[in-house]
């Protein structure tokens, strides 16, 4: 019950497989890293634990439920590339937007749900620049309202994809500290993760990441260079090879 | 020419204001959704989807109602509907089911559907001559026969569009700033971007009386665009853009209607500007306007700060000047050493005075602040040689001219970084001394 259980999950875009056949459970206040090379499907598994992509196997469950029960409870920062950086919004805006999920659709926030943001604000660093427009703010100060509304979400599981690319240092370790502290609270975190030399600082956990799955575990116990090599040694294409071959044949193709 | 007062209350004219800024407001609100999707070129599509429908409309009225001005609008708008529905139909089908790219999709759909329109109307053209008429002024737009039923048809369909932004307000941001987040909140992205979409017909049916088939895209994405050069908020877009939107479509009538009077007094003859091209020559004027006037990068604002910088540098070379040189400066050695006129280089110094960084009696000279000033100034500059020096290895003769610039460029942030990575140096590469930070600030 206290597990984020994932079993079978098997995801295919334009069928090839993404990801297949991921098995893995993940104790409630883990640090998690993501770690694979580029289209190693990490993004994907991510996506298609909160439901953002179809999965066409699998089962996730988050401490016993269903994503459906959890989906308020689950917090997502998603890359930077995703967002349209020209829309007409504020810092403060941005963070506000994290109280969607608990105050719905029609209501207007109270003061005090203002008042909440304003201490996120103050958390992240963003009070003096609460009403700059975000097309104004660096990447690293955008990075940080995004973490920001994940915080006011005040979710049980957080997601964050590549948070840590194309920002400064300054952000990078604050942001980094306010992972570990909700880690401490109890709190789960999973982080698509590119640089392998900050993963044992930053992280508990590791999900090593080839399509399939190569290691998952204690970080202690799974990231080594053996686990590394076959993580990032591209036997995966073979694989991704051969099953679109067969995938072919079964319909035909060839 | 007619006074602006009497748009609203002769009995002929009331129709068209109000008809016109209707279309507007409606235009002006869809358009805020359009625009911030990025999808401009739909408006464009399916204005052109409607106009098969128009002509069947009032081809299907022509064969089986006899001139009733009450149910005329209403099957037009009813065509223009239907075919706009169509349009929407036959795009998502091109887009999802035979993975047709979306641009593509959008170009076939706007050119069949004018295709066919077109030939519709040249078969009503022989038939009905009459009624052809009628479907030509649909394609560029006529106020003029507008009638208190259209009114209140725009009416209603104008209060429909504003209570769903009202209501929908959050969902809409949030799934127009970042699609993934409303994804995950489980907001039901599917049913509002397709209600959408209806409302975005709903506004060309509306304009397309006004404006017409053809310019109908122009008045959905000007009103828009003009207000996402000054506003911060997404409800102030909504909010300026219906501002613009009513304020284009009254003065489109006006102008239209008060410059063909003017053109028919001053030459006797009839020369009429029609409404709907002039209400688009307003909104791209607009658009022009705003371009120009837009704070951050707008032409005005970038000439205004090209200017301060400027004279910010000819500031703090006076500065640099009258700490160097040892007795009080006249205005005419000032002058040799600036190149700038008497009465900008008279203005500078009088800047420079009321912000008491010089004195003068009997010369100019630097005031305590004015000092600190040209110290901190002297301070980059000399970082910066001792930066090329050491860093980029460039000659000793050749360092000054580039500091001479970057003085006036180096922000405090970049001043830190340089302190730190030449290890806060005492003196630059000429053996001058480079004064202390500590009591510069």
């Amino acid at each position: 019950m206290n597990e984020i259980v994932v079993n079978d999950l098997t995801c295919i875009y334009d069928r090839k497989p993404v990801i297949w056949d991921l098995h893995f459970s993940v104790p409630k206040g883990a640090m998690v890293a993501v770690i694979g090379p580029n289209g190693a499907g990490k993004s994907t598994l991510i996506k298609a634990m909160i439901g953002l992509v179809p999965a066409i196997s699998g089962k996730v469950r988050f401490f016993g439920k269903k994503l459906d029960q959890m989906a308020l409870k689950i917090a997502y920062v998603g890359q930077r590339a995703n967002i349209d950086w020209d829309f007409p919004i504020t810092a403060f805006e941005v963070v506000l937007m994290g109280l969607y999920g608990r105050i719905g659709p029609f209501r207007r926030p109270s003061k005090k749900d203002r008042a909440e943001v304003y201490k996120v604000l103050e958390k992240i660093g963003m009070s003096a620049l609460a009403d700059r427009q975000i097309s104004d703010l660096s990447g690293g100060q955008q990075q940080r309202l995004f973490v920001g509304r994940a915080l006011m979400q005040d979710a049980d599981v957080y997601f964050l994809d590549e948070p840590f690319s194309g920002i400064d240092m300054t952000t990078e370790k604050l942001i980094v500290d306010i992972l570990k502290e909700l880690a401490s609270e109890g709190k789960t975190i999973f982080v698509v993760h590119h640089d392998l030399n900050t993963v044992e600082s930053y992280f508990d956990y590791a999900i090593l990441l080839n399509m399939r799955l190569v290691a998952f575990g204690k970080l202690s116990e799974v990231f080594n260079s053996e686990n590394l090599v076959k993580t990032f040694g591209g036997r995966g294409g073979l694989f991704e090879k051969a099953f679109l071959h067969a995938k072919e044949r079964e319909e035909g193709m060839i | 020419m007619i006074p602006l007062l009497h748009f609203f209350q002769d009995p002929i004219l009331t129709a068209s204001t109000l008809g016109t800024m209707l279309m507007g407001l409606a235009s002006s609100l869809v358009g805020v959704l359009v625009y911030v999707r990025k999808r401009a070129l739909i408006g464009e599509t399916l204005s052109h989807a409607t106009y098969p429908g128009i002509v069947l409309g009032i081809g299907v009225f022509s064969i089986f109602f006899d001139h009733s001005p009450l149910i005329f609008p209403i099957v037009v708008l009813l065509g223009a509907f239907v075919s706009g529905f169509l349009g929407i139909y036959v795009i998502y089908y091109l887009e999802s089911k035979l993975s047709l790219n979306s641009d593509t999709a959008l170009c076939f759909v706007l050119s069949t559907f004018l295709g066919v329109g077109v030939l519709l109307a040249s078969k009503l053209q022989f038939s009905e001559p009459v009624w052809f008429q009628r479907v030509q002024a649909l394609l560029y737009g006529q106020t003029a026969t507008m009638l208190t039923v259209h009114v209140y048809i725009y009416a209603v369909l104008a209060f429909v569009i504003s209570v769903y932004i009202l209501l929908l307000y959050s969902p809409l941001k949030i799934i127009h700033f970042d699609y993934d987040f409303a994804k995950v909140l489980r907001i039901f992205i599917k049913p509002i971007e397709f209600f959408t979409l209806i409302l975005l017909v709903f506004a060309i049916v509306i304009g397309i009386r006004s404006v017409g088939v053809v310019l109908m895209a122009g008045m959905l994405i000007a009103p828009a665009a003009a207000a996402r050069q000054f506003v911060r908020k997404f409800w102030q877009m909504f909010v300026l853009s219906s501002f613009f939107g009513v304020g284009i479509g009254f003065l489109g009538l006006v102008f239209s209607v008060n410059g063909s009077i003017w053109f028919q007094e001053k030459y006797g003859q009839k020369i009429s500007l029609p409404a709907g091209p002039i209400i688009l020559i307003i909104a791209t004027l607009i658009v022009l306007f705003a371009l120009i006037f837009e704070r951050k990068r707008g032409l005005i604002s970038r000439i205004i700060r090209r200017n301060q910088f400027k004279m910010n540098c000819v500031e703090e070379n006076i500065l640099k000047f009258l700490s160097k040189s040892l007795n009080k400066v006249h205005f005419s050695d000032l002058r040799e050493v600036v190149h700038l006129s008497i009465p900008v280089l008279w203005g500078v110094l009088t800047m420079m005075k009321l912000k008491k960084l010089v004195a003068e009696s009997d010369g100019f000279y630097l005031t305590k602040d004015g000092n600190i000033k040209a110290m901190q100034i002297i301070r980059l500059h000399r970082l910066w040689e001792v930066y090329l020096f050491k860093c980029l290895d460039v000659q000793r003769e050749n360092v000054h001219k580039s500091a001479e610039e970057m003085e006036h460029i180096i922000t405090p942030e970049l001043e830190e970084e340089l302190t730190e990575l030449l290890g806060d140096p005492k003196k630059d590469p000429h053996d001058q001394i480079i004064p202390r930070k500590e009591g510069l600030s």
